[in-house]
């Protein structure tokens, strides 16, 4: 006789599931080394940036010792070693004086060259013509040193700076103290600095301006608008964020830059008294005093504050004017 | 000759032949405005012409092979040494940035949640933007005065790779992201592991990109001054230890600058300056030359 066969899916077939383990009560749940642990190194070297800037801020806060030089810090008096006057409001004002002027000229330029790459010239043309201005970016900043203060400073010294101070004399600040011959000082400051911040601000405006949908550009030439039109009313307002963003990234560059204006500004601790004179810059005086300081601990905690501000001031308009921008494309070539 | 003006408007068959004032103006301006703005370009060009010129006449006629191979002994006037210690001390930094931000990149993208993601990229960020002279004074503190390892090339070192790390590791993250979509979900519904869809799928397409950025990394190192006049002493001879002095091209081009005209130390600075700008227009040729290829692959594997 055939047995029956067992009837496979009846509820009363099953066989009841196991008891599920009980939770360990010790740490880890009882999983060994590899399982709790491991799993987890691949995600480690995503913070070594973090590591790094944090590495930064706290030596720089370590080695200051929280020193309390008081508002003194902030004021304008510096003299250093030896005496009781610390202030780097000089050396900020300084940065700003050098870096707003040539954020100034480098933005319009730096418009009107992504207008004429993006709008008016063929593509051929312009992709060659980028890459020079591209270029500038790429040089080394004690390149554009060495060739301010060697072959450029001397035609500011005899041409452009007594020009300027004979024509302009009446107006404030361009009279005063006559321009010293050599040339070096902020005209010149402002001029290598336009330079190193022109990429940057081309760069970014010609990525906003490109980012605009083509139907928009046809739309509004088959509506009769001419291309300067489009662009006013068009292209522009539509890439404001860029543009915005082109002024922050600019300004850091020139605010944060260093060797080039330790070489081309006749570098001295006190206001400019006119558009001619040297004055001192954040990065390029830290730069100077740093190696000098050494053995002087008071001096070492105010360098280190010193880095501290310049650090602060760079990182909020750097992560400012990324905010407007959600992605770097183009503009990994420069290294932006 | 008669112009045909194009219509202003698109009321139909309103306006097709306009030839008033206004029209006139609005489309001389236009054609002004292209004919005008082009020539800005020369403000950007004709400095960097000139800068590239003078460079390469005031170096060019003192500039000798012995000057730039002889490395028993750097006489006032010889490169041999500062090249090649140069060479040297951006290999080593190129290794040790490579090493943070390659994997620091593949880790970012690859296996960071995006919120995470986007924090770390914001720290990355601020990296990039700070300026050297800030790195340098970091190290200057950590590693020249805290741990005690003096002015010494592995100080200078340490320095470029912290400066440098940002581009590689924020190039590495950007290469790996853009790798399209349909070939990541493709590979990780095939059954592949993590490492598996990196090394076979992701690197193949990603590698170029990661490249140039070690190149442009690289351009933007060799060029660096403040890092490396800050944590080390100039050297006379080829650095024979980590912790020893070494020579550098831009520390070399910075000493030398403001010595008296037709003295062997502007020579040097002025050749040191060409050579620089030799490699580092060299490295920025090569890096555009390679974005442009992968640009090309990248759009024909979207389609």
């Amino acid at each position: 006789m055939v047995p029956a066969a067992p009837a496979l899916l009846t509820p009363e077939s099953r066989q009841p599931l196991p008891e599920p383990t009980p939770p360990s009560t010790h740490r880890g749940g009882g999983r060994p080394f590899s399982r709790r642990i491991l799993p987890y190194l691949p995600y480690l070297p995503a913070f070594v940036p973090v590591a790094i800037v944090a590495a930064i801020v706290l030596e720089l806060l370590a080695q200051s010792r929280f020193h309390n030089f008081g508002w003194e810090f902030f004021g304008s008096t510096f003299v250093g070693p030896g005496s009781n006057d610390w202030g780097i409001g000089v050396f900020v004002v300084g940065s700003f004086v050098t870096a707003i002027p040539a954020l100034f000229f480098s933005m319009f330029l730096g418009l009107g060259i992504a207008v004429a790459s993006v709008v008016y010239l063929p593509r051929v043309v312009s992709r060659f013509l980028d890459g020079f201005v591209d270029l500038l970016a790429g040089i080394p900043s004690v390149v554009y040193g060495i060739w301010g203060y060697l072959f450029v400073a001397p035609y500011f010294g005899s041409a452009l700076n007594p020009w300027l101070f004979h024509h302009l004399g009446g107006i404030p600040g361009f009279g005063g103290l006559p321009p010293p011959g050599s040339g070096l000082g902020l005209p010149l400051g402002v001029f290598i600095l336009t330079l190193m911040a022109l990429p940057i601000t081309t760069l970014l405006i010609r990525d906003a301006l490109r980012s605009l949908p083509r139907e928009l550009w046809e739309s509004g030439l088959a509506l009769g608008a001419t291309r300067w039109e489009c662009l006013r009313k068009v292209a522009l307002p539509h890439s404001r964020a860029g543009i915005l963003s082109a002024a922050f990234l600019g300004f850091g560059r020139a605010f944060g830059e260093t060797v080039a204006i330790a070489m081309v500004l006749n570098l001295v601790a006190h206001y400019p008294s006119n558009v001619y004179s040297g004055t001192a810059t954040v990065a390029a005086m830290l730069f100077e005093l740093l190696d000098s300081a050494y053995g002087n601990s008071l001096f070492l905690s105010w360098l280190a504050e010193l880095a501290l501000v310049l650090l602060a001031i760079t990182a909020t308009v750097n992560v400012v004017g990324r905010l407007f921008i959600s992605r770097l494309s183009a503009t990994q070539i420069a290294g932006v | 000759m008669e112009r045909v003006v194009l219509p202003t408007t698109a009321a139909a068959g309103e306006i097709l032949f306009d030839r008033s004032a206004r029209t006139r103006w609005r489309l001389g301006f236009d054609r002004w405005a292209g004919r005008l703005l082009p020539l800005l370009f020369l403000i950007a060009i004709l400095p960097i012409l000139d800068l590239a010129y003078w460079t390469a006449s005031s170096a060019l006629p003192t500039l000798s092979l012995h000057v730039l191979t002889d490395v028993n002994y750097k006489d006032v006037d010889q490169l041999g040494v500062p090249l090649v210690s140069t060479a040297e001390v951006m290999a080593l930094a190129t290794g040790l940035a490579v090493l943070f931000g390659l994997f620091g990149g593949v880790a970012t993208a690859e296996f960071l949640s995006d919120r995470a993601a986007a924090w770390v990229r914001v720290s990355a960020n601020i990296l990039a933007g700070t300026p050297s002279v800030i790195v340098g004074t970091f190290v200057f503190f950590a590693f020249c005065i805290y741990l005690g390892w003096g002015f010494s090339m592995i100080a200078g070192v340490l320095a470029l790779a912290f400066f440098i790390t940002p581009y590689i590791y924020r190039t590495a993250d950007l290469a790996l992201t853009s790798v399209p979509r349909h070939l990541r979900e493709a590979a990780y519904g095939s059954g592949a592991r993590p490492y598996q869809y990196i090394l076979r799928v992701a690197a193949p397409i990603a590698l170029p990109q990661i490249l140039n950025g070690i190149f442009l990394a690289m351009a933007i190192g060799v060029g660096e001054t403040a890092p490396i006049v800050l944590t080390t002493t100039n050297s006379v001879i080829l650095p024979n230890s980590l912790f020893g002095p070494v020579a550098f091209l831009t520390a070399t081009i910075w000493e030398n600058f403001s010595a008296p005209a037709g003295t062997p130390g502007l020579a040097i600075a002025l050749q040191a300056a060409f050579l620089l700008l030799v490699v580092v227009v060299a490295l920025n040729i090569v890096v555009r030359l390679i974005a442009a290829r992968y640009r090309k692959r990248l759009e024909g594997l979207y389609q």
